[in-house]
């Protein structure tokens, strides 16, 4: 496992700030770099560690040639640029990038990852609302179950990208919101596949932009027989504006 | 360009939105390309090197929002890693080079990493309560990707002492960060 020095054990935790601060050999650092990609728990430790270390930085900038963007752009989109530019922004390109979060379980050691991405995701000329499209992760909650909300006010839709864990036979996974203290409403029993959507009403829209939190539960098929979460919550994230 | 503009363009950037990538390049090439040259202090290779790092920020951008870093650290710590990794590949002493070149120290003027001077200032105090020289050599490897066979020459001690020296000096630089 220890990729170098015989009679020299490290733990995880020392590995990863000796990555960080930057003494491994090559050998060593190509271990490491193929841990960080596999192993989501080593990569919070590394990322821990720049964390700690990255405020010592400093560097004098250096305006770059041109030729270095020039060679960069022929490196990146020479074979295709016409493909790059039709992924840019549309809903294709948006749950095509997303199927990337497959495999990144870091995200689930990570608290919550949330992004909003309106006005971001807006397409040039486009009018921008006060309440566009939000993006969550729904982290998984002792349990590997993570899924991806994209919530479009515009259109009164989520839409949910399944990333990892499976609902077990005869049982539904069912999504909730949850305003403050008021009990879960239901969002309804997220059908299977890897890229569904759910219609939304509007007093569930206004809990949504009011920063609700989502939360995905393990029920029995069909969903909650009483209305409210029966099941354990396998994931669990909040949505808000950045 | 505030923190929260380049988080914007990360996000865009991970949605593979050229502009976006476009404009992160705009506002960031410079500090990365101060990161590789500070490590690599050969301008041709930080040139490539600047490349590599921008292919890398294009296909994994998405990473972004799983790390707690800021945008900017996420930023360098990909352009410093990416810089490490190359001098441990060319295999030729780093050590003659920086005498060859001279440009190792930090000129006078450099930008530090973090928008926060408290941060910098705490770090800083914590390496205060090591021994000089162990604080020294958390610096050189930290700010010019030295190696355990390299800083073990520089300070003059044996490879093992200066694994213990590193690895007590970083545990303890810890203990104080999170004190």
């Amino acid at each position: 496992m220890n990729p170098a020095h015989d009679n020299d054990p490290r733990d995880d935790d020392t590995l990863a700030a000796e990555y960080v601060v930057g003494v491994l050999s090559a050998d060593e650092r190509r271990a490491v770099s193929a841990r960080i990609e596999s192993d989501p728990a080593f990569a919070r430790l590394v990322d821990q560690w720049e964390a700690h270390l990255s405020p010592m930085d400093e560097f004098v900038p250096a305006e770059p040639p041109a030729s270095a963007k020039r060679k960069l752009d022929e490196r990146l989109f020479a074979n295709g640029p016409a493909e790059a530019g039709s992924r840019s922004s549309g809903p294709a390109g948006l749950w095509s990038s997303l199927a990337l979060w497959r495999g990144l379980t870091a995200a689930a050691v990570v608290a919550v990852a949330l992004l909003a991405v309106q006005p971001y995701l807006g397409q040039p000329g486009q009018p921008e609302q006060g309440a566009g499209r939000l993006v969550a992760s729904l982290a998984p909650q002792q349990s590997d179950v993570h899924y991806f909300v994209v919530y479009d006010a515009r259109e009164n839709d989520i839409g949910l990208s399944h990333v990892t864990g499976e609902r077990g036979a005869d049982q539904d996974f069912e999504l909730w919101v949850i305003e403050g203290d008021q009990p879960p409403a239901s969002l309804g029993v997220v059908p299977a596949g890897t890229s569904v959507h759910l219609a939304v009403d509007q007093a569930l829209s206004r809990k949504i932009e009011q920063g609700a939190v989502f939360a995905i539960s393990l029920e029995p098929r069909g969903g909650s027989p009483t209305g409210q979460p029966t099941g354990p919550v396998v994931a669990a994230g909040d949505l808000r504006e950045i | 360009m505030t923190a929260p503009d380049i988080t914007k363009l990360i996000v865009r950037t991970s949605m593979k939105d050229r502009a976006a990538f476009d404009l992160l390049y705009r506002h960031t090439s410079a500090k990365l390309f101060g990161v590789c040259l500070r490590i690599l202090r050969d301008r041709a290779e930080a040139e490539e090197a600047l490349q590599d790092v921008y292919i890398k920020i294009w296909a994994k951008a998405d990473r972004f929002a799983v790390s707690e870093l800021s945008p900017i650290s996420w930023l360098v710590a990909i352009a410093r890693n990416h810089s490490i990794d190359r001098i441990r590949a060319r295999r030729r002493a780093t050590v003659e080079l920086d005498e060859a070149t001279g440009i190792v120290d930090p000129t006078p003027g450099p930008e530090a990493l973090t928008m926060a001077a408290g941060e910098r200032a705490r770090v800083f105090s914590c390496l205060d309560e090591l021994e000089n020289d162990r604080a020294a050599a958390v610096k050189a490897a930290y700010l010019s990707g030295f190696s355990y066979a390299e800083l073990a020459e520089r300070f003059g001690v044996p490879l093992n002492t200066m694994r213990t020296w590193l690895r007590r000096s970083l545990m303890k630089l810890r203990e104080c960060l999170e004190r």
